[in-house]
C-alpha cells in the first residue's frame, strides 16, 4: 500500500511540468537570473566587448595580419602616435633582429631584407 | 582609463603583499617562540595580519575585477595560468608526503615488526567512515560541476542550490574526518604510520578547509550577481581546486587508507 502511494507520488511528480519560467528579477537580468557581460561588463571589460562586436581590435588582443611586404603589399603597422619601432626578422628563425623607427608617410623599407613597413595611425577609445 | 594601448591589468600600488611578508615572518617566529617558550602571542599577531591580508587582497581584486572592469580576456587566461600553476606546485607538495609514506611502507623496518600496518596499530576500516569521506567527496564533484553548467546557463537558482550543497558537503567531510581524528585509536606519535597518516591526511584536511571557504566566497559572491553566464574565473578556480582536493582524497583514501591497511 505504501508502495503504490509512493508510486503514485513518484508518477505525479515525473510527469508535472517542472519548466515554471523563473521570474525576472530586477537588476535588468533577462532570464534565469544571472546577469550577461552584455549587462553587467564595465570599464575596460566593456569597451572591448563593445569593440569586438564592431569587428574592431583597439588593444591588438588578435594575431596581426600577416602581409607580403612587397611595395603593393606593404606591412601595414598600427601606431597611436607617428612613430613605432619595428623589429625585422627577415628570415624564419634569425636570431638577429633588424629594429628600426617607422616614421610616419611613405612606406619604408627594412635595411636588411627590403621588406616594406607602413605606419598607419590606430584608434584608442578613451 | 584608456591611456594604455594593451589590454593587461597595471596593478595600482598596493600594501598587501608588504603585510602578507610581515604576516609571514610573525608567523613562522612566532610558531618558534611557541615551541620554546610556550607564548602565542607573536603567533596570534601573524595570524590576524595574514587574515586581514587576505581579506583586504583578495576584496581589492574583486573590486577591480567586478566593479572597475579590469580583468579583460587577456587577464583572465593569465590568471589560468596561474592557478594551474599554483595547483601544480599544490600537487608536488602532496607528491613529497606520499613519497614518505611509500618509502617506508612498501619496504617497513625491522623496528616496526617487519610489516605494514606495524605492530601494534589498528588501522581505520576503509570501508567505514573512509568510504563514506570519498562519497561524500565525489558527490561534491558533480554538485560543482552541476553549479558550473548553471552559472554558463544563466540559471541563478539551481547555481545557488547545487553551490550550497557542495559547500554542505565539504563541511560534512570536515566534520567527519574531525571525529575520526578524534576517535582513532592512533595518534601523530605512534611512529612512521601516526606520523604518516596524520601528516598527510592532516594537510588535505587543511586543503579542505580552504577549498570549503574558497567556495563559500563564490557562494556569496553569487548571491550579490558578481558572476555572468561568461565571466566567472573565481568561481572555475575554486573549482578547479575543489576538484584537486578531490583527486588527492582518493590517493590518499587507495594508498594509506585501502592499501596501507
Amino acid at each position: 500500500m505504501a508502495a503504490r502511494l509512493l508510486l503514485r507520488s513518484a508518477f505525479r511528480a515525473a510527469t508535472t511540468c517542472r519548466a515554471a519560467p523563473v521570474p525576472a528579477l530586477t537588476r535588468g537580468v533577462t532570464t534565469g537570473g544571472i546577469p550577461t557581460d552584455e549587462e553587467q561588463a564595465t570599464g575596460l571589460e566593456k569597451v572591448i566587448l563593445k569593440a569586438t562586436k564592431e569587428g574592431k581590435d583597439p588593444y591588438s588582443m588578435l594575431k596581426p595580419k600577416e602581409y607580403a611586404g612587397t611595395k603593393a603589399d606593404p606591412h601595414l603597422v598600427p601606431s597611436v602616435t607617428n612613430k613605432r619601432i619595428v623589429g625585422c626578422v627577415c628570415e624564419e628563425d634569425n636570431t638577429a633582429v633588424i629594429w628600426f623607427w617607422l616614421h610616419e608617410g611613405e612606406a619604408q623599407r627594412c635595411p636588411s631584407c627590403g621588406s616594406h613597413y607602413k605606419l598607419v595611425p590606430h584608434e584608442l577609445p578613451h | 582609463m584608456a591611456h594604455q594601448a594593451h589590454a593587461y591589468h597595471m596593478v595600482d600600488p598596493s600594501p598587501w603583499p608588504l603585510t602578507g611578508a610581515i604576516s609571514a615572518l610573525l608567523m613562522t617566529s612566532g610558531l618558534a617562540t611557541t615551541f620554546h617558550y610556550k607564548t602565542t602571542t607573536l603567533l596570534f599577531l601573524g595570524t590576524t595580519l595574514l587574515l586581514l591580508t587576505m581579506f583586504q587582497w583578495w576584496r581589492d581584486i574583486i573590486r577591480e575585477s567586478t566593479f572597475q572592469g579590469h580583468h579583460t580576456t587577456s587577464v583572465q587566461k593569465g590568471h589560468g595560468y596561474g592557478m594551474v600553476l599554483f595547483i601544480t606546485s599544490e600537487v608536488f607538495f602532496f607528491i613529497g608526503f606520499f613519497w614518505a609514506f611509500y618509502h617506508s611502507s612498501l619496504a617497513p623496518a625491522i623496528e616496526l615488526g617487519g610489516l605494514w600496518p606495524p605492530t601494534g596499530i589498528t588501522p581505520l576500516d576503509p570501508f567505514e567512515v573512509p568510504l563514506l569521506n570519498t562519497a561524500v567527496l565525489l558527490a561534491s564533484g558533480v554538485t560543482v560541476t552541476w553549479a558550473h553548467h548553471s552559472i554558463i546557463e544563466g540559471a541563478r537558482k539551481p547555481a545557488l542550490q547545487s553551490l550550497t550543497l557542495t559547500v554542505l558537503l565539504g563541511l560534512y567531510f570536515t566534520a567527519l574526518q574531525a571525529m575520526e581524528y578524534y576517535e582513532a585509536p592512533f595518534t601523530l606519535a605512534d611512529g612512521v604510520y601516526g606520523c604518516t597518516f596524520f601528516v598527510a591526511t592532516g594537510f588535505h584536511g587543511l586543503h579542505v578547509i580552504i577549498g570549503t571557504t574558497f567556495l563559500m566566497v563564490c557562494l556569496l559572491r553569487h548571491t550579490h550577481y558578481h558572476f555572468t553566464s561568461k565571466h566567472h574565473f573565481g568561481f572555475e578556480a575554486a573549482a578547479w581546486y575543489w576538484h584537486f582536493v578531490d583527486v588527492v582524497w582518493l590517493f590518499l583514501y587507495i594508498s594509506i587508507y585501502w592499501w596501507g591497511s
